[in-house]
């Protein structure tokens, strides 16, 4: 199996001297003390890999760039300098400035190589980077050393990537969908510190089982799961044809549509009325002028990144005024086991503090994983 | 139509051998019993639902011998055509009397019950509300009903309390909450009296499945018994195959709700009634229970004894508050090699691996036996002393 491994030499730098990340700031980090941390991350997710798990060590070959960008990393944490093939060197590295550049090329490298899996050391940022390269062709596992991560791509600690690559190597582990997100600088330039939804990508997670003899248990893939979602939504918009439904963003919703059929934006929100896009990838005025014309409003929502967040992250248009208009009990959460294994709380952040205290006070939400089927996840805000 | 022959099936099979996940039956060598034979080896036995000792007992061995003397061999029918003869009909009444219901009526199996009962409860329009740990027969029963279908995390009242109030502002025609009554994974019993008051509260029914309370909790008499709700829970269902020491599933409750039960569970309209003598041993597993409560006691001073020592001997017994008792190891490989070294010390006992249990929760589990001497007890904590501290375990 082939790994690609980056480490983005820089990632972190900015947390603890009190920056929002080190993008672009790279210089302003160093001034104020920065050191890098990004190395470290990958020694020890490298490297419990290494301990724990020795027999897939063999298995795996490893497609990295030089230096500081990751093969330092690999050959400091004990890996055969065989077992490393380096497909990308950058000149930026002595100065120890790599940047967004460097990681896209690497990626384009890795892309070319046929790797099966891309381990990343970094943050939202160097997620963003990343995928907006690979896209979905390649699942990847960021190894958390950023100053920010939201993404839903992330293991929980460095020490949790080593045994998630040594699974994913031994086939024990599924792909699935999982957001990219990132402070949105437009807003975060005015001040206000907001996250965004940037992308869909393919993660790694544990799969969902089913028992099928007493000790034998079948997994089942996403897709299907997603199918007997899909199956229960469309139950739930035929029996409704008179009620608006407002498609969340995320890849589990645009799954859903996709199989209906229904015109949808992955990032955005969608207003659909009797199974037809009525409303593309509205805006909060767009979708209150639109709302005026309906007693009926339902939103259909998945969990999105790391956290688990339904309101407050990748759809900020669903203002305080459009939640409270269409009220608690209208907002219908899918989600599919695997997914809710990796984030078992639901996050809000609305911005409005009455309105996430509703949410808190309402302590636990039924969340869709199937057709008929839902299961009670607890709720909190930030 | 490619596939013309069952060949597939030698690497499927392999497959889930290579996993793990493949059964190597070990064959008794004689009755169950706490010393028995298994594949020529002389072992305590810790693995059976034989909690009172009874399924070698002479009374219930008695009990077989002359019913197959007046009744033959076999039932010859199905239930509800030909088969259900005077003796199932004496072990109905029985049991509606043992559990304190109104009526009663026995299956197969218990998981005939839960797998035929279940889905004529609820139909589309209603909401089943079933823990997340509840019984295999359970699942695939909630599975095949039209109804809603709610899971709420184990024994967790706030997560059940709930799924009660969302559906209850739903225009549900009925809810009915589905619990075990003990947990078998890890012996802890489900918190009956909550349960029952918030359906109470919510208008909801309880459907309680007693496999492993029937013989252990209530003085022997189940679930009901312990938590005097014999005639507050609507549909009660269980198994004569563990405790009581015989075979088959019964389910009780109202009469109207046995008979609607009966008449539109397809696992019993279209299969045969059990032996005759199964029922006559049924019946005299009942009569033992009350007979001999010194039984039931015995069984509870073993639980008792052994998991407090095997605690104190540094194993993780988990929420065990049963006869079912699990010694926790964590890692799945770890609790296949203790089990098979406690095998060859002469102890066979069941190791539970993920994804039975989570990953980290991998476990031996220890079911207690009215028919074990304080002696037999001391030579399994022995085994687990020594063997726990080989594999670095206590
Ligand atoms: C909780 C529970 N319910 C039902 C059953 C099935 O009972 P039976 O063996 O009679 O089919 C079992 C047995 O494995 C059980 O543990």
């Amino acid at each position: 199996m082939k790994i690609g491994f980056i480490v983005n030499p820089i990632a972190g730098m900015g947390g603890r001297v009190g920056l929002k990340g080190t993008d672009g700031v790279y210089d302003e980090a160093v001034n104020l003390g920065a050191q890098p941390i990004s190395s470290e991350k990958a020694l020890i997710a490298i490297k419990t890999l290494i301990d724990d798990y020795p027999e897939v060590l063999d298995d795996i070959k490893w497609i990295s760039c030089a230096g500081s960008m990751g093969k330092n990393s690999l050959i400091n944490a004990g890996i055969n300098e065989e077992k490393i093939h380096v497909a990308y060197a950058s000149d930026s590295f002595d100065a120890g400035k790599t940047s967004t550049k460097d990681t896209v090329k690497a990626c384009k490298h890795f892309v070319d190589e046929d790797v099966d899996l891309l381990v990343f050391c970094g943050g939202d940022g160097t997620a963003r980077d990343i995928v907006s390269m690979v896209k979905k062709n390649v699942p990847i596992l960021g190894i958390p050393s950023g100053v920010k991560m939201h993404s839903g791509v992330f293991a929980v600690t460095a020490h949790a990537a080593g045994p998630m690559i040594a699974r994913f190597v031994k086939g024990e582990l599924r792909t699935g969908d999982a957001e990219i997100m990132d402070l949105d600088e437009t807003l975060y330039r005015k001040g206000s510190w907001k996250v965004r939804l940037y992308d869909t990508a393919i993660a790694i997670n544990e799969p969902t089982y089913v028992q099928v003899g007493k000790a034998s248990f079948a997994q089942i893939n996403d897709d299907e799961i997603k199918n007997d979602i899909t199956d229960h939504i469309e139950e739930e918009l035929d029996n409704h044809s008179d009620t608006l439904y407002l498609f969340g963003s995320g890849g589990t919703i645009d799954y859903i549509a996709n199989k209906l059929s229904i015109e949808n934006t992955i990032l955005g929100i969608d207003a659909i009325y009797k199974k037809k896009n009525i409303g593309k990838d509205v805006n909060e005025q767009q979708l209150l002028t639109l709302m005026d014309s309906y007693d009926n409003i339902k939103v259909i929502l998945s969990p999105i990144g790391a956290q688990g967040f339904i309101f407050g992250r990748g759809n900020l248009q669903l203002s305080p005024k459009i939640i409270r208009k269409i009220g608690i009990d209208n907002i219908i959460v899918v989600s599919t086991p695997s997914k809710l294994k990796a984030t078992p709380v639901l996050r809000v952040d609305t911005g409005d503090e009455a309105l996430d205290k509703m949410f808190v006070d309402y302590e636990m939400m039924l969340v869709v994983i199937g057709y008929r089927m839902s299961r009670v996840v607890h709720i909190t805000s930030i | 139509m490619k596939q013309k022959t069952t060949a597939f099936f030698k690497d499927e099979f392999n497959d889930l051998d290579e996993k793990g996940y493949t059964w190597t039956i070990r064959r008794l060598e004689g009755p169950s019993k706490p010393h028995v034979t298994v594949d020529g080896k002389k072992c305590i036995m810790l693995a059976s639902n034989n909690y009172l000792n009874l399924a070698n007992h002479p009374n219930l061995r008695k009990a077989a011998i002359e019913a197959v003397e007046k009744y033959g061999a076999a039932a010859g029918s199905d239930w509800s055509i030909a088969g259900t003869m005077d003796v199932h009909q004496e072990l109905f009444d029985r049991i509606a009397e043992f559990k304190n219901t109104e009526s009663a009526v026995t299956f197969q199996t218990g998981f005939a019950v839960n797998a035929g009962v279940i889905p004529q409860l609820a139909g589309k329009g209603d909401i089943l509300i079933s823990d997340e740990l509840n019984h295999g027969s359970i699942i695939d029963g909630v599975r095949l009903t039209k109804a809603d279908r709610a899971i709420y995390g184990h024994s967790n009242m706030g997560e059940l309390e709930k799924v009660l109030k969302e559906a209850s502002k739903k225009e549900y025609r009925r809810a009915i909450v589905i619990t075990d009554g003990v947990f078998s994974m890890d012996g802890d019993i489900a918190k009956m009296d909550e349960i029952y008051n918030l359906a109470h509260e919510y208008g909801a029914l309880t459907y309680v499945d007693d496999a492993h309370g029937e013989g252990v909790l209530g003085n022997g008499y189940g679930i009901g018994k312990e938590f005097d709700l014999e005639k507050e829970i609507d549909f009660q269902m269980g198994t004569f195959s563990k405790g009581f020491g015989g075979f088959g599933g019964m389910f009780a409750g109202s009469e109207y709700t046995v008979k609607y039960a009966w008449n539109t569970a397809r696992s019993w309209l279209l299969s045969a009634a059990f032996p005759p003598h199964v029922a006559a041993v049924n019946l005299a597993a009942m009569d033992v229970v009350e007979k001999e409560p010194e039984r039931v006691k015995k069984l509870w001073d073993n639980a008792k004894y052994f998991k407090k020592e095997i605690e104190s001997l540094g194993f993780d017994t988990g929420y065990s508050q049963t006869p079912i008792i699990p010694a926790i190891v964590g890692d799945s490989k770890k609790a296949q090699t203790l089990a098979n070294m406690m095998y060859d010390e002469g102890i066979f006992a069941l190791a539970i691996v993920f994804p039975m249990v989570a990953r980290d929760k991998a476990r031996i589990r220890n079911q207690m036996n009215a028919g074990m001497t304080r002696e037999d007890l001391d030579t399994i904590l022995r085994v687990y002393e020594k063997l726990g501290k080989k594999l670095d375990l206590i």
